[in-house]
């Protein structure tokens, strides 16, 4: 079915040539990409293989070094988005760009407002939108606090917005990194539905199963070049995944667990109140013994945060009690549950794992500031402080030139690997991970997860919350789903599937679900 | 269904007014004869004299955040204004005083906006070198243009004239084609009916000998909102505060908007400058703008980032301004009112079943009340503070529910994620 579309006669969009260097990095190098008139075209490589890069070119966030764009056959150099967008290119962000307190309507209009005697004409606006809502099965109220919206519903204001500036071109900068499978699967069938009337789709991705499934053709970048271009009918994930990585996909994976009864950490009905209407925490039990990963599943907002800062101390909770080896930590500060063992791996390492613009010796000392090797009485130790990072850079593979060099120099993998370092070089008992692999490559990716099955295997105990969801089922011993602030399934990794894992997330599965 | 919408929600704007004046009515005839000016047309008048430079500032303040720059500079850019104003009044008179007043303040903001948008410098940074800017600069230029005149000096200028003000026909006595129409607020103020007679003195101070510079200011309320909320311009100008990186996505060019804000904010903070050197004082004198561009900030604050807002925040700031001036006695009968309201809010947050706050609020409200009950009149520091009391309060107990720009302080560089 898909095998006119490769070699069409006017491509919708053609790159050819495409470099863009930054100071240290070749971005793109010499990247060919051909994409035909109302096709689905898949675009993947794993992280930092220049795939954003080359999207941000073709939509006039960034100019290229040198090289070509056609667009509909004739060539084109953008300076700024509104130039890509007058030329019918469209762009749904990975990192929506969505202002929260704004309206569904404001958002949509932005930049493009219809007006009427001086005024924005929201009557015509919402004409608008309920036209290209129905059309495209894209259901949504216009008045609507995009802050109000849940994380599929602003997926869909981004494509609507995108549509409603009239592009023919859409380009979804990977679309299903947030999305649950259920809501990955209605992203699809209004791909489907787009492709149906005409337009032409860049889809970035690295999840291979969804790309096998929505692309008519698919391009694999590698470092910054184009390694192929093929048909999904002609090859397998598994061929894929050397392609784009070169050797095999790591997965995750964990041995059997050792039988350990002793609790490490106990959560008993765990209660903070919701504010401005948030769901906060409800009820929580919870419990991670000795050597055990417990996975925590669920919808980005509906509580994980709060607990992991609920656990640290960093908010304070209503009611319940967090105990660490049988021993209250419920009324201590951050600081003392730090030193009583507690290690963890922040969500955000831009924001709360690292100072960006400091030097590695003093990140690895961020939470350790006050106990040996790092400080000594009052006083900062440098040399200990100095030599045990020089033992982290070595022993957890971060690559950087020196520990002098600042965190922000480091590439994500290699920051997240010194955070993990930091952390475990503590020789923590309880480890706090949230969403450790986010936004990292592939060989970073692996990296973390053989620590994180060292760590298990030495008697860590470990509380992983992720959105990953190959990777809480492939790592976790037992799966915890939360919901509205309350856990609400208790599931074996073994015999749960993505799909499964994703009805529960969503409150879609009931009690006669089969998992 | 807006029209019904939107006359409702007049009404219900006028129904809090009239609360407000039974409120003080009730206060004052309990008061009595402690203090007869609580509610009275000369206070009226005053609070709303008064409330205009803070409300001039607050506007500048939600203009410049909206946009997501924090202008702490209005304080140096109103003292711009006084200068400016003072200088422009003496050399082409008052109308063109406020013209170049306003263009002062703009200058100020000008800078501002050069400061952080195009070079990226800390908001606050910026904002504090205005404000020390400013005023260096104003005795630089007295020296080189008001030393040399009759009645000016270092520190001041001569006298200037004002713009003149109005009286409303028919309901203040206004002339009308040569004719000097009745006055019947005046009229029912005379009559001393309860309420009534309250009602009228309020809105017979507010449309008596009223500025028309304070008309034009009170106007920049509603197209302050219209140009915000309404337009195109508008809703670039505050996406370029809510997310200017997806603002920038969509094409609309985020510093333009910035530079554009700031520069009105420094306007309408020139303009509040100018009010007071030639409405208020009718000169111009060192320091005399007196905090009220930190004030103004304030009302931005108490009032949510909304226009109507900022301007109610002006009026509580205006009027106990106006009370400590005039009468230092209503003070006293004013805390009262504040004991009262304070119990009600603490019978609401019972009913609430909030404890912790319900427990605070009554407490306050028997110290307020205590308070009154034991002392004849209150210490002499108390009535200046009371607006930044009021204002604390209202931080304390809506901070949940107020809602600042998303992206406001933040640097932009064109380009960034």
């Amino acid at each position: 079915m898909t095998t006119s579309t490769v070699h069409a006669p006017t491509p919708a969009v053609e790159l050819a040539g495409i470099t863009k260097r930054f100071p240290g990095v070749v971005a793109n190098d010499a990247v060919d990409l051909r994409v035909a008139e109302g096709e689905i075209h898949a675009v993947v490589g794993e992280n930092g293989a220049g795939k954003s890069t080359l999207m941000k070119i073709l939509y006039g966030m960034q100019a290229a070094d040198e090289g070509t764009m056609t667009v509909g056959g004739s060539e084109v150099r953008f300076s700024s988005p509104s130039e890509a967008i007058d030329a019918g290119i469209g762009m749904v962000h990975q990192h929506f760009m969505l202002a929260d307190q704004l309206t569904v309507l404001e958002n949509v209009v932005l930049g493009a407002e219809p007006t009427r005697r001086g005024t924005i004409d929201r009557a015509a606006a919402r004409r608008d939108l309920e036209d290209l809502g129905r059309s495209y099965g894209l259901d949504l109220d216009p008045d609507d606090h995009v802050e109000t919206l849940e994380v599929g519903e602003r997926q869909r204001v981004e494509i609507i917005k995108v549509l409603y500036r009239g592009a023919r071109v859409l380009i979804l900068d990977e679309p299903t990194a947030v999305l649950v499978p259920q809501e990955v699967e209605e992203l699809f069938r209004n791909l489907r539905e787009l492709k149906a009337r005409g337009h032409t789709i860049i889809f970035i991705d690295h999840k291979l199963e969804e790309v096998l499934a929505i692309a008519d053709t698919i391009t694999v970048l590698r470092q910054g070049r184009t390694v192929a271009t093929v048909d999904p009918s002609e090859v397998t994930a598994h061929q894929l995944a050397e392609l784009m990585v070169g050797s095999d996909l790591p997965t995750p994976s964990t041995e059997p667990r050792a039988d350990d009864d002793h609790v490490t950490l106990a959560i008993r009905g765990l209660s903070i109140p919701a504010a401005e209407g948030r769901p906060a925490l409800d009820g929580i039990d919870l419990e991670v013994r000795r050597g055990e990963i417990v996975g925590v599943a669920g919808v980005e907002g509906n509580g994980q945060g709060v607990l992991v800062e609920a656990i640290l101390g960093l908010r304070e909770a209503t009611g319940g009690d967090i105990a660490l080896d049988g021993e209250s930590i419920s009324g201590w500060p951050v600081r003392r549950r730090r030193e009583a063992g507690l290690g963890y791996v922040p969500e955000d390492r831009h924001r709360r794992g690292l100072l960006l613009d400091a030097p590695l010796w003093e990140n690895a000392m961020l939470g350790h500031q006050t106990t040996a090797p790092y400080a000594r009485g009052p006083w900062i130790d440098r040399r200990g402080a100095r030599d045990a990072t020089t033992d982290i850079v070595a022993d957890f593979d971060v690559r950087t030139p020196g520990i002098d060099t600042t965190a922000r120099a480091l590439s994500g993998g290699n920051q997240q690997k010194l955070v993990i370092g930091r952390e475990m070089a503590a020789g923590p008992r309880m480890l706090i991970a949230a969403h450790p692999t986010r936004g990292i490559d592939v060989g970073a990716q692996a990296a973390v997860w053989a620590d994180l099955r060292t760590a298990r295997a030495d008697g860590l105990a470990v509380l992983l919350v992720s959105a990953d969801l190959e990777e809480l089922i492939g790592l976790a011993d037992r799966l915890l789903v939360m919901l509205r602030g309350r856990i609400v399934a208790e599931l074996d990794p073994a015999t749960t599937t993505p799909m499964q894992l994703g009805g529960h997330m969503t409150g879609a599965s009931g009690d006669g679900d089969p998992s | 269904m807006t029209s019904t919408l939107r006359s409702s929600l007049v009404l219900r704007w006028m129904l809090a007014a009239l609360g407000v004046i039974l409120a003080l009515a009730v206060v004052q005839e309990l008061a009595r004869p402690e203090t007869t000016d609580l509610v009275s047309s000369g206070t009226a008048e005053s609070t709303l004299r008064r409330a205009v430079p803070i409300l001039l500032a607050g506007l500048g303040g939600i203009w410049a955040e909206r946009a997501g720059v924090v202008n702490i500079g209005l304080e140096g850019m109103m003292v711009l204004g006084t200068w400016f104003g003072a200088w422009g009044a003496l050399e082409f008179g008052p109308w063109w005083g406020l013209v170049i007043g306003i263009a002062g303040g703009a200058a100020g903001g000008l800078l501002h906006a050069v400061a952080t948008v195009t070079f990226g410098v800390d908001h606050i940074i910026s904002g504090v070198a205005v404000n020390i800017i400013a005023p260096a600069l104003t005795r630089f230029l007295s020296r080189e243009f008001f030393v040399d005149r009759p009645g000016g000096g270092l520190t001041q200028s001569p006298r200037v004239e004002s713009v003149g003000s109005l009286d409303v026909p028919f309901l203040a006595g206004g002339d009308l084609f040569g004719w000097t129409t009745p006055d019947i607020f005046h009229w029912i103020e005379d009559r001393s009916w309860f309420l009534a007679s309250d009602v009228a003195a309020v809105l017979g101070g507010v449309t008596r000998s009223v500025s028309w510079a304070t008309l034009l200011a009170l106007a920049l309320v509603p197209a302050s909102v219209f140009i915000l909320w309404r337009t195109a311009f508008g809703l670039r100008v505050r996406s370029s505060g809510e997310h200017p990186v997806a603002a920038n996505s969509l094409g609309v060019s985020v510093v333009r908007m910035k530079f554009t804000a700031v520069v009105v904010s420094g306007g309408l903070a020139g303009f509040g400058g100018a009010f007071i050197a030639i409405e208020q004082t009718g000169i111009y004198r060192e320091n005399q703008v007196q905090g009220r561009g930190f004030i103004g900030l304030a009302t931005v604050i108490f009032g949510n980032w909304q226009p109507v807002g900022a301007f109610l925040g002006s009026l509580l700031f205006g009027f106990a301004d106006a009370l400590q001036l005039r009468d230092r006695t209503a003070v006293h009968a004013l805390l009262l009112l504040v004991g009262v309201a304070l119990a009600a809010q603490a019978v609401r947050a019972v009913l609430q079943k909030r404890n912790r706050p319900a427990f605070l609020l009554a407490a306050a409200s028997v110290a307020v009340l205590w308070w009154y009950a034991v002392t004849e009149e209150v210490v002499s520091e108390l009535p200046p503070v009371t607006p930044h009391v009021a204002t604390l309060l209202v931080l304390v107990f809506a901070a949940g529910r107020l809602r600042p720009p998303a992206a406001i302080g933040l640097p932009y560089r064109r380009g960034q994620e």
